[in-house]
């Protein structure tokens, strides 16, 4: 690859660990970053515990997927940084650096002697970028989060599910993919500022605090027309609005019906399409895409207001006509009409079904020495100048430390071997695996 | 105020025109919010989402969206119809010295009006143009037509979002609301962006964005595709937790006040946890037998996984408001949280210490409103809200006259012929 990568020559020390700072990292390394992963085998999080292991692999420290995934483009430098030794040599590191990105509780990296002080003492413009669950500010920054509490707490959850049930939240940790979004971002805005001005900074990203942003309107309904979310026919499933409530707005665009999923042949468990109807247009169209039944002419579905009115009964009209189509079939019949549908789709649709995916190449082989060739997620955005790609998969555990050490930080081979003997590289008690004892000969 | 709150923001001294609806107009916020000079250009008349409620006082007014207003703050406003020659006059001019141009039209319709990327570059170098869209300029979908609920479906959020079975019998995927296919796109443009950018700091010049909706939200569902590709699953959804191969005990409890609790006890259940939990609930004299030294042995525990989740944590959660049980397990260490409505929010007094809060003036009304703050505190170069969003059509003086040298008797011409 000649191309020119848009983060070349920025390096990022990299402490963070489970999902939303290394999924932050990720992105930073597919600009060209060389990031380089401190880890430690003893209390890692991550790469273990792995729900993600091909069956016929062993569950270890280098055979999760999710890991492989979230982690392609980085180095991995095993490094007992607890130790003075190990604190020692990170501090060299830094000092040739660009980039600190942690996501710890947040004392963490004060406790161990690197707070924001002592790393401006050791490259006064490094970009500090903290990830913690609540911030270093603000009464409760001990508190803890994954994602599940971060959405609870900010009021992400709340906006999922059906009037009048349990909150049906999100089926994921959606704010590690997004806590990683914004501290990407963090590091991106900080190192503009560096480059334009010589400043480095502390960024302080908490998860539950950058969910708040995501959820504006209704905040704005509350504190401009006192209009709380608690109150009938909100959240409103996938409706625009739910019939027989307050006709108010519930934040996701125009009220509009149809607007809705709808379950397709052959009814299995994500046989489902959404269809939306945008404007009287629209809503005629589909009528003719449904073959123009009977039941549409009626004067009840020929307005919007009527449509949100009777959306119990359009609905399941719908329904019996879309039980009757394949969802991609559905979907492409519709949309050769200009009738918004999409198919629901799964993991597997995605990877195996989805036309677009497939042209626009998100999904591309890449060889792993323990897990073998398979799929990693591409970037969704295509630079003209500085493509962004992943072009390493994601390291074995300490697979770059001699690289690191020797080739980056000038210490001597016996100075490596040493940094074995003594547990600064890899704990004493612990079986190394077979690539280290070849670093080590 | 400290001195670093009057320093400008990290993205000071740069102009994007934003030519964004619904689909990227929080990214043009996310630039503004920082620093940058976003100027919005509009429609004749006004962009159509603000006719998208919310209204202030549920008066439908374009100059009283809500929706409109958070997602266009610190932002400059001006009207320019592209599709007239003057209007691509005033447009070439603008893209000349602007760093970037941020635009989700369907793709070729810039083009069309001779603004492709080859020809703007001819005159800027410098210029960064990302084309934030559905689907991307390419692909069989490149023309679909879509809406933040059809990006959920496809994008595969709604196949983990939803209910047990048991809560809702034949319940639908789940698409969360708010908009967040949108904002998963502005993320990763943003991000774009700012790589771009960073780049031309070194470089000098600028490039060409295609950036897609669907692929971001694609990427947005944690380890769905991990467990698919490595493990061939697919997963189910579960009432208010991870989507799973298998059926994992629930994380939501109802409290006292019937609000709920996400309380992630199930898989963490060893014998410091159960400590823990049982100095909890023994706090509030509801820890039953789980004091008992049988819970010391992880066997028992395991035996017991339903009998604790499902009877103790169960009815302590039900014995109290959400919020107490969220602060009381806080305080003791437990990630637990309080499922809270948005409302809620202005009262939790970390946001409050943390300055997230803020205070916006509309001079046009003589009020001011209260909008949510910041993702992050940039201790150097600090976010903010610079002004509230722009009226239709608000700067075209000022950009247009001021900075673009037109007479008033040339813009008044352009008003008259909806040129702006």
């Amino acid at each position: 690859m000649s191309r020119p990568r848009a983060l070349e020559n920025i390096r990022v020390v990299d402490f963070s660990w489970v999902r939303a700072g290394p999924w932050a990292t990720r992105w930073l390394g597919a600009f060209g970053a060389e990031i380089i992963k401190i880890e430690w085998p003893e209390n890692e999080r991550g790469r273990l515990p792995s729900t993600t292991t091909p069956q016929h692999l062993e569950v270890n420290l280098n055979t999760s997927g999710n890991f492989n995934d979230t982690n392609v483009n980085k180095k991995s430098f095993s490094l007992n940084v607890r130790s003075a030794k190990g604190l020692e040599i990170v501090k060299r590191l830094i000092a040739i650096s660009d980039v600190v990105i942690e996501n710890f509780s947040s004392r963490v990296l004060q406790k161990w002697g690197l707070g924001y002080e002592e790393l401006c003492k050791i490259k006064p413009d490094i970009v500090y970028v903290s990830m913690s669950g609540y911030g270093h500010t603000g009464r409760h920054h001990h508190y803890t989060t994954f994602g599940p509490v971060a959405q609870a707490a900010s009021g992400l959850t709340y906006l999922s599910g059906l009037p009048d049930k349990p909150p049906a939240g999100w089926g994921w940790s959606y704010m590690d993919d997004t806590g990683g979004m914004y501290g990407v971002m963090c590091a991106l805005t900080g190192l503009y500022h560096r480059n334009m001005t010589g400043q480095g900074q502390h960024i302080d990203q908490a998860q539950m605090v950058s969910s708040v942003p995501l959820i504006g309107p209704a905040l704005l309904d509350f504190t401009v027309n006192g209009r709380v979310s608690r109150r009938p026919g909100y959240p409103p499933g996938n409706r625009a609005h739910w019939p027989g409530t307050p006709l108010v707005n519930n934040y996701r665009g125009p009220r509009v019906a149809p607007h809705n999923a709808y379950r397709t042949h052959p009814g299995d468990y994500n046989d489902w399409c959404v269809i939306v109807c945008h404007s009287d247009e629209e809503w005629q169209r589909l009528v003719q895409v449904m073959g123009a039944p009977s039941w549409a002419d009626s004067p009840k579905f020929a307005t919007v207001i009527g449509r949100l009115q009777h959306q119990e009964e359009l609905d399941d009209k719908i329904e019996a006509w879309s039980m009757t189509l394949e969802k991609y079939e559905l979907t492409e019949r519709c949309q050769a009409a200009a009738v918004r549908a999409l198919p629901v789709q799964s993991a597997e649709d995605r990877v195996e079904h989805d036309p677009q995916l497939r042209h626009r190449e998100m999904y591309l082989a890449m060889e792993h020495p323990a897990l073998g060739l398979h799929e990693v997620q591409n970037s969704p955005f295509e630079l003209s100048e500085t493509p962004a790609f992943n072009y390493l998969p994601s390291p074995l555990i300490g697979q770059h430390s001699r690289e690191i050490v020797e080739g980056l930080l000038g210490y001597s081979h016996e100075e490596f071997r040493a940094g074995f003997a003594d547990g600064t590289f890899w704990p004493t008690t612990r079986a190394r695996f077979p690539y280290m004892e070849e670093m080590l000969q | 105020m400290t001195d670093a709150q009057a320093l400008p923001g990290p993205l000071a001294g740069l102009r994007i025109l934003e030519l964004a609806d619904e689909t990227g107009q929080f990214c043009g916020k996310l630039l503004g919010d920082l620093g940058a000079d976003v100027v919005k250009i509009e429609p004749p008349g006004g962009e159509r989402n603000r006719y998208v409620g919310p209204f202030l006082d549920d008066i439908p007014h374009p100059e009283r969206s809500l929706s409109f207003w958070y997602y266009n703050t610190s932002k400059r406003g001006v009207t320019l119809n592209l599709e007239t020659a003057d209007g691509r006059v005033l447009f070439g001019r603008l893209a000349a010295t602007s760093d970037v141009i941020l635009e989700t039209f369907r793709p070729g319709f810039l083009a069309s009006l001779g603004f492709d990327y080859e020809s703007l570059r001819k005159q800027n170098a410098r210029l960064i143009m990302c084309a934030l869209t559905p689907f991307g300029q390419t692909g069989p979908w490149r023309d679909y037509l879509s809406s933040d609920l059809l990006h959920m479906a496809a994008g595969g959020q709604m196949a983990s979002c939803g209910y047990d079975e048991a809560d809702v019998p034949n319940a639908p995927p789940i698409a969360p609301g708010g908009g967040n296919a949108w904002h998963m796109g502005c993320h990763f443009a943003y991000m774009a962006i700012m790589a771009a950018l960073v780049y031309r700091t070194v470089a000098g010049q600028g490039q060409y964005i295609d950036a897609s909706i669907h692929e971001a939200c694609a990427l947005t569902t944690e380890a769905a595709i991990a467990n698919y590709i490595y493990r061939g699953e697919v997963l189910r959804r579960q009432t208010g937790r991870h989507h799973a191969a298998a059926q994992t005990p629930r994380t939501q409890f109802r409290a006292k006040d019937g609000k709920y609790v996400c309380a992630l006890v199930a898989g963490r259940l060893n014998l410091k946890y159960v400590r823990d939990l049982a100095d909890l609930l023994d706090s509030y004299g509801m820890a039953g037998d789980l004091k008992e030294p049988q819970y010391q042995d992880p066997a028992v525990i395991a035996a017991n996984t339903s009998h604790i989740i499902d009877d103790l944590v169960a009815n302590f959660i039900a014995s109290l408001p959400a919020e107490e049980v969220y602060h009381a397990a806080q305080e003791r260490g437990f990630t637990w949280g309080a499922v809270r409505a948005p409302e809620e929010l202005l009262d939790d007094p970390h946001l409050h210490d943390r300055g997230f809060w803020k205070q916006v003036e509309h001079p046009e009304l003589g009020r001011s409103f209260v909008y949510p703050g910041e993702a992050a505190i940039y201790n150097g170069s600090p976010w903010r809200i610079s002004r509230r969003a722009p009226l239709i059509g608000e700067h075209n003086a000022e950009i247009f006259c001021d900075e673009l040298g037109l007479s008033y008797g040339e813009l008044s011409v352009l008003a008259e012929s909806r040129v702006i």
